[in-house]
């Protein structure tokens, strides 16, 4: 299928959306490693750039964009802490987002996941693989920088805190956090949305202001994208 | 004034409370010996450069420090430092903020870029070494490898018996003539039809001259039906791969010793690879038998026994796999616990040894190990007068006592498998 049109999404700076030909459009971002696939994605040329399409099955910060969530914080020369990096499908887009100048780091602790993480990582200079456990942030304090953002998919009943203890270490003031909370690995005997209300609630006590919150039904059930600011009292 | 100290892969760093770097001390520039010393810092161990930075700042006439971990401040406080933990600090904060500015402005790198260049190499190298490490849990391999073993053996003496019995409806009079199953199932796989039964084609399959003349004449004036090839076709394709599966059972036996003698050499040289890799197998893996204290490790395999006893206040097994040791099921019931006891000691100590150094001391093991059984073998060498007032139980059953099989059977089988 041939592209028809490119264009820069008008609410997310770095985000692109391509026009194929039978009218439908998809999310895409700038290919850092041009030629390269990271999840058997497709790739669209456009005279100069390479865009790789960017799936909201299969990435949960692409449903929440299309979700309409707030604004998309993740900007280009970022320095961003990924925990849950799993094979790097999402990472591998944030990595496009920050471009050359900003940073990655993907943490995941399953060995399994690391191998094809590795693989992503050598061949993208901005992204630098840990396989630690989020849970303990101080085994990798000192490879992590103060980030600007946060972005969080670990799927841990105690996700929140975790994040938050994570925030405590390598957070800059008012910088952000991106929380991809899976309602039913946190309490399947619970509501979908008493868990939200939970997570965001142990958010605010740890110093999180909720900016914006997205639920990402149809592409995933029971899953919610929160989009919070880290404003730490003193 | 306080002093912070923080810790970063390319050394550790002093900073005062207006965030300058009051001193520093780099780690090493070669790439593998960095990655050490980081993983020493995920550890919680102190590395060369903490050591010698806490000496510097010693100099320097400083007492008062703060530091990330407990680790750190037990190091700091054992060299005479009046050391706080306080984990994210403000000045860790900057630092972490400002890190890469510092390991240019302290001379570590040229340049920002050279310093995430250096970054995404060491991040990939560490990375790396930890995944490998990972994947060389060959000990597990060697516990899947017994598991395949046993599930072989049910296998083979199934379709063994199966064989026998389907055969025999053609060659009755073979089945009490090789008791051995190989042997028969090679019988029937090699030369199938028993008119191909002959002395010359036995003594070929590796029997003696007086067997096959034996077996020859049997099958010469054999009463079993006479079947067409068609018919005895079938038995022969269930034998073939029943050949192949006790070939494939050696073939795993081999492979076990060589991962055993690589990840457990001191279990293997006290009771071999196939029994060492049994109690792997069910401890969990070499960590978890490490773990084990002996007592466990002698009952490994007889859970079933030792938890009965447990609950009807019997007599706990006197051994789990470990019956299969030849000095345990050879030797006369009154000796067996003792010997277990001692095995399981010499088991546990090995295991520990095994996971934590690798060193080898299988051989000084075994020969402490000899000499005990010898012992045992003389001080208890008959067997002890029944105590004639013996009226048990003492202890009062907790539960009443279980109905059906009695608890007696346990004895001498060495649990489950």
């Amino acid at each position: 299928m041939e592209v028809v049109n490119v264009k820069e999404h008008e609410k997310y700076k770095g985000v692109y959306i391509v026009e194929l030909e039978d009218g439908s459009t998809r999310l895409a971002t700038v290919n850092l490693a041009p030629g390269k696939r990271v999840y058997g994605e497709r790739l669209f040329k456009w005279g100069e750039l390479e865009l790789r399409e960017w799936n909201p099955y299969r990435s949960k910060l692409a449903a929440a964009l299309l979700k309409g969530l707030e604004e998309l914080p993740i900007q280009r020369g970022h320095r961003i802490l990924y925990l849950g990096a799993a094979t790097g499908t999402t990472p591998s887009h944030v990595s496009d987002i920050v471009g050359l100048e900003g940073k990655v780091y993907a943490l995941d602790v399953a060995p399994r996941v690391m191998r094809e993480l590795v693989a992503v990582c050598e061949t993208r200079p901005n992204m630098f693989p840990l396989l630690n456990d989020a849970r303990k942030p101080y085994e990798y304090r000192h490879i992590v920088e103060l980030v600007d953002g946060i972005y969080a998919d670990v799927a841990q009943p105690e996700q929140a805190a975790i994040v938050a203890d994570n925030a405590d270490y390598f957070l800059k003031e008012n910088g952000y956090l991106l929380l991809a909370i899976k309602a039913r690995s946190i309490d399947v005997t619970k509501e979908p949305s008493e868990v939200f209300k939970h997570e965001i609630n142990v958010l605010k006590e740890r110093g999180f202001e909720i900016v914006d919150m997205v639920h990402l039904e149809p592409f995933d059930k029971d899953h919610a994208m929160v989009y919070a600011r880290y404003r730490p009292q003193k | 004034m306080k002093i912070y100290v923080v810790q970063h892969f390319t050394g550790s760093y002093a900073l005062n409370e207006n965030k300058d770097v009051v001193a520093f001390v780099h780690g090493p520039k070669g790439l593998d010996d960095m990655v050490e010393e980081a993983l020493k810092i995920e550890r919680g161990e102190p590395t060369a450069a903490y050591l010698r930075l806490l000496e510097k700042l010693k100099e320097m006439g400083i007492n008062e420090i703060a530091v990330e971990t407990n680790e750190e401040a037990k190091t700091a406080t054992a060299k005479g430092f009046d050391a706080k933990v306080e984990p994210a600090n403000p000045i860790a904060r900057y630092f972490r903020e400002h890190v890469a500015e510092i390991a240019v402005d302290t001379g570590f790198v040229k340049s920002i870029e050279d310093f995430y260049n250096l970054l995404h190499e060491f991040t990939i190298e560490t990375t790396r070494r930890k995944l490998r490490r990972a994947a060389q849990k060959r000990d597990l391999l060697a516990a899947q490898a017994i598991r395949a073993i046993d599930d072989i053996d049910k296998t083979t003496n199934l379709f063994a018996a199966r064989l026998r019995e389907w055969y025999s409806l053609h060659f009755p009079e073979l089945d009490d003539l090789v008791r051995e199953h190989e042997d028969y199932v090679r019988i029937v796989a090699e030369l199938g039809h028993r008119d191909n039964i002959t002395v010359e084609n036995l003594v070929k399959l590796g029997f003696s001259e007086e067997k096959a003349k034996k077996i020859a004449e049997a099958a010469k004036k054999s009463m079993g039906a006479d079947y067409p090839e068609f018919d005895i076709e079938p038995m022969q394709r269930l034998a073939r791969i029943t050949l192949e599966l006790y070939k494939l059972r050696r073939d795993l036996s081999d492979y076990i010793a060589q991962v055993m003698k690589e990840v457990a050499p001191n279990i293997t040289a006290l009771v071999g690879p196939l029994l060492g890799a049994r109690l792997i197998s069910l401890a969990g893996g070499l960590e978890e038998l490490a773990f084990m204290p002996a007592s466990t490790i002698q009952v490994l395999g007889a859970e079933k026994a030792l938890f009965r006893a447990l609950r009807t206040g019997g007599k706990p097994p006197k051994h789990g796999v470990i019956f299969q040791y030849p000095d345990i099921h050879r030797s006369p019931r009154w000796q067996r616990g003792k010997i277990a006891r001692a095995l399981a000691a010499k088991l546990a100590i090995a295991a520990k040894v095994d996971y934590f150094t690798g060193r080898f001391i299988g051989d000084k093991l075994k020969e402490a190990l000899r000499k005990r059984i010898e012992e045992i073998k003389r001080i208890y060498a008959k067997p002890p007068k029944r105590k004639k007032e013996e009226v048990k139980p003492a202890k009062p059953a907790k539960r009443p006592p279980r109905r059906g099989r009695r608890g007696g059977k346990r004895k001498g089988r060495g649990g489950r498998r």
